[in-house]
């Protein structure tokens, strides 16, 4: 098997499509291996499974209401710390009694819901734009060029904080704002390796056999150069949720009562002298999180730079 | 010669970016539900002053006329005045709005102007903790891949890169503040306040500092010029410093100039939390407010900067290395 593998990245430029696919596939499968044979990454998988487990679970079979108040358990703090803990909130309630564990992790399905979203919807553009101002060239491509540079000299932050805050931000809305914040990166990589591609005998023969332009793109050109894109937009999806409870923090985000990681530890930030859990220990778990995603996109990407640089 | 013309260049393309910026969020703010005149006038004021005032301010011409009107301003220097804000500091708004004190309303180049300079000594204290740090490491993981510091490096990056800002900004002033009392946190009241901040942006800042420069070394450590500067006989710290540092920097400054836009993000969510004076918690109070004069002023004036640094950083990496002359 890594025989065939080391041959097929040897080979030369690729003549007929059924080879092309095979080595996309190929060249997936080799990110893939690589990455999963990496100590971080699989820390960093075993973490995210864990916490998305817990996130899909836990708040449902515990049958605690994020939202509910208990005032005769109000600022609990976490186990073993302070005098008053119980095993009932392992994490310590707020200062009207809401259990942090629950309402931390129903914050972390949104912000993982949002953080997928959009960085899905943010591939979707970037791709489809960068591709076809690479495969087509000329005019096209110098328009979607245009603007993919002045959306990037764009302090995007900006623009966010402004939409946001003078609608009403609810997550369509916040997961549209952070989808169009990041595709001109996605659109310039899919372009050079577009422009790279189209040019190879196997485009010019599907070309010539009168295969139309979508058909080409769809089957060839996407299937070939998407895998190594989605596998490092991993990264993206925590950069996404570090946006998204940004905008939460600033009460721009999924408004209460719905907890979110911003809108907690914003909420737990006036009572930081007296209950320090409130504001840091979401934060802890938001943290978790995003290492263990980090850790998993760190590893795809060392992996395609070292594919990428020895083939 | 060269300079001259590529200067003339940039600054043109420079002009058309900023121009883009201010019409787009010029539009998106009047096409967002979000009446700022309702806010000035207070909840209770009748419909029929709203739309009296709206109209005496121009608010309900059609945009281009706006647009056109505002733009006009601009090129002669004048940014407009705030909606909310008073030359003498204190809040107005609410229900006390009447036109006789629109005269006294700021300036918006005023407002940018003074809190211009805190945002700057703010983010050049940032940037050189960063340097200094991610310098360190970057350089000691880039000449031995692999090794220790490598290891380091990658960790301290992987951690670093997922610490959110604003809950960072909370942990640090309740240790170094609230709890060891070695740092003022919250305000500005002289140059020790500027302290925290800074490092929660430096924080923010070094994961992609480190990688790339560590990258950039690395690459740099396995050029031929390396190997033949060892059979020239020098010696291996001249080598990394008068050679491989030199030509590494190079990705490390167009970093820089497309870091603006993160380091500006990252301004506004520490200046909000430790109420720092600058540009970052002007935006955030003006959005809140919906004082588009200000926001529209304040996205000028980014953007303006924004590509300046971009044209600083490409003819810094020109003289750095003459072949990227174009």
């Amino acid at each position: 098997m890594d025989a065939v593998e080391t041959s097929l990245a040897l080979a030369p430029p690729h003549a007929d499509p059924a080879e092309a696919r095979l080595m996309s596939r190929s060249i997936g499968r080799r990110i893939l291996g690589q990455a999963t044979g990496s100590t971080g990454f699989r820390i960093g998988l075993a973490l995210v499974l864990i916490l998305a487990l817990a996130a899909a679970l836990y708040p449902e079979l515990s049958g605690i209401d994020p939202v509910k108040m208990d005032v005769r358990a109000r600022l609990l703090p976490p186990l073993f710390l302070g005098d008053k803990w119980s095993w009932a909130h392992p994490l310590g309630t707020d200062q009207i009694g809401r259990d942090m564990l629950v309402r931390s992790l129903v914050g972390l399905r949104t912000s993982f819901l949002i953080g997928v979203a959009s960085v899905a919807l943010t591939l979707l553009i970037g791709c489809a734009l960068g591709t076809v101002a690479g495969y087509f060239g000329g005019r096209t491509d110098t328009v979607v060029m245009r603007i993919t540079d002045a959306q990037l000299s764009i302090p995007m932050i900006i623009l966010a904080i402004a939409v946001l805050g003078v609608s009403r931000p609810t997550i369509p809305a916040i997961i549209l704002v952070l989808g169009l914040s990041n595709w001109p990166v996605y659109a310039r990589v899919m372009r050079s390796v577009v422009m790279a591609e189209r040019g190879r005998e196997y485009v010019c023969a599907a070309q010539v056999s009168g295969a139309t332009h979508p058909r080409i793109i769809l089957t060839l050109l996407v299937p070939l150069l998407l895998p190594p894109l989605l596998f490092t937009s991993v990264l993206d999806v925590a950069r996404m949720m570090i946006f998204e409870s940004t905008l939460g923090f600033l009460g721009l985000g999924v408004q209460p009562p719905t907890p979110t990681f911003g809108n907690i530890i914003a909420d737990g930030r006036k009572y930081l002298l007296n209950a320090w859990w409130i504001a840091t220990m979401p934060g802890l778990f938001l943290c978790l999180t995003l290492t263990s995603i980090n850790l998993i996109g760190a590893a795809f990407e060392r992996a395609r730079n070292t594919i990428h640089g020895g083939a | 010669m060269f300079v001259l013309s590529f200067l003339a260049r940039r600054l043109a393309q420079g002009a058309v970016i900023v121009f883009l910026v201010s019409l787009l969020i010029f539009t998106l703010l009047r096409v967002v539900p979000g009446d700022p005149v309702r806010l000035m006038a207070g909840g209770m004021a009748p419909e029929a002053l709203i739309e009296q005032i709206a109209t005496r301010m121009g608010l309900r011409d059609p945009i281009p006329v706006q647009f056109g009107r505002y733009l006009g301003h601009v090129v002669q220097g004048d940014l407009g005045q705030s909606f909310v804000r008073p030359a003498n500091g204190a809040a107005t708004g609410g229900a006390n709005f009447n036109d006789a004190t629109r005269g006294e309303r700021a300036e918006v180049i005023r407002l940018i102007l003074d809190a211009l300079p805190m945002t700057l000594q703010l983010a050049a204290l940032a940037l050189a903790f960063a340097l200094v740090f991610s310098g360190l490491l970057g350089i000691a993981a880039g000449l031995r891949p692999g090794g220790i510091a490598d290891r380091v490096a990658f960790a301290v990056s992987s951690v670093f890169i997922s610490l959110p800002n604003f809950w960072l900004g909370i942990v640090l002033a309740l240790l170094l503040s609230v709890k060891l009392g070695w740092l003022p946190a919250i305000g500005y009241g002289g140059f020790s306040y500027t302290v925290l901040p800074a490092l929660v942006l430096a924080v923010e800042l070094s994961p992609v500092l480190i990688r790339t420069l560590s990258g950039a070394v690395a690459a740099q450590m396995s050029e031929s010029y390396v190997a033949v500067g060892h059979v020239r006989g020098l010696s291996r710290p001249r080598i990394v410093a008068a050679h491989a540092l030199r030509n590494a920097s190079v990705p490390l400054l167009n970093l820089l100039g497309v870091q603006f836009s993160s380091l500006l993000g990252g301004v506004i969510i520490v200046e909000y939390i430790f109420d720092y004076p600058g540009l970052g918690l002007l935006t955030i109070n003006a959005v809140l407010q919906r004082d588009f004069p200000l926001i529209q002023g304040i996205a000028i004036v980014t953007s303006a900067i924004f590509v300046l640094i971009n044209i600083l950083v490409d003819l810094a990496a020109t003289t750095i290395d003459p072949r990227l002359a174009y």
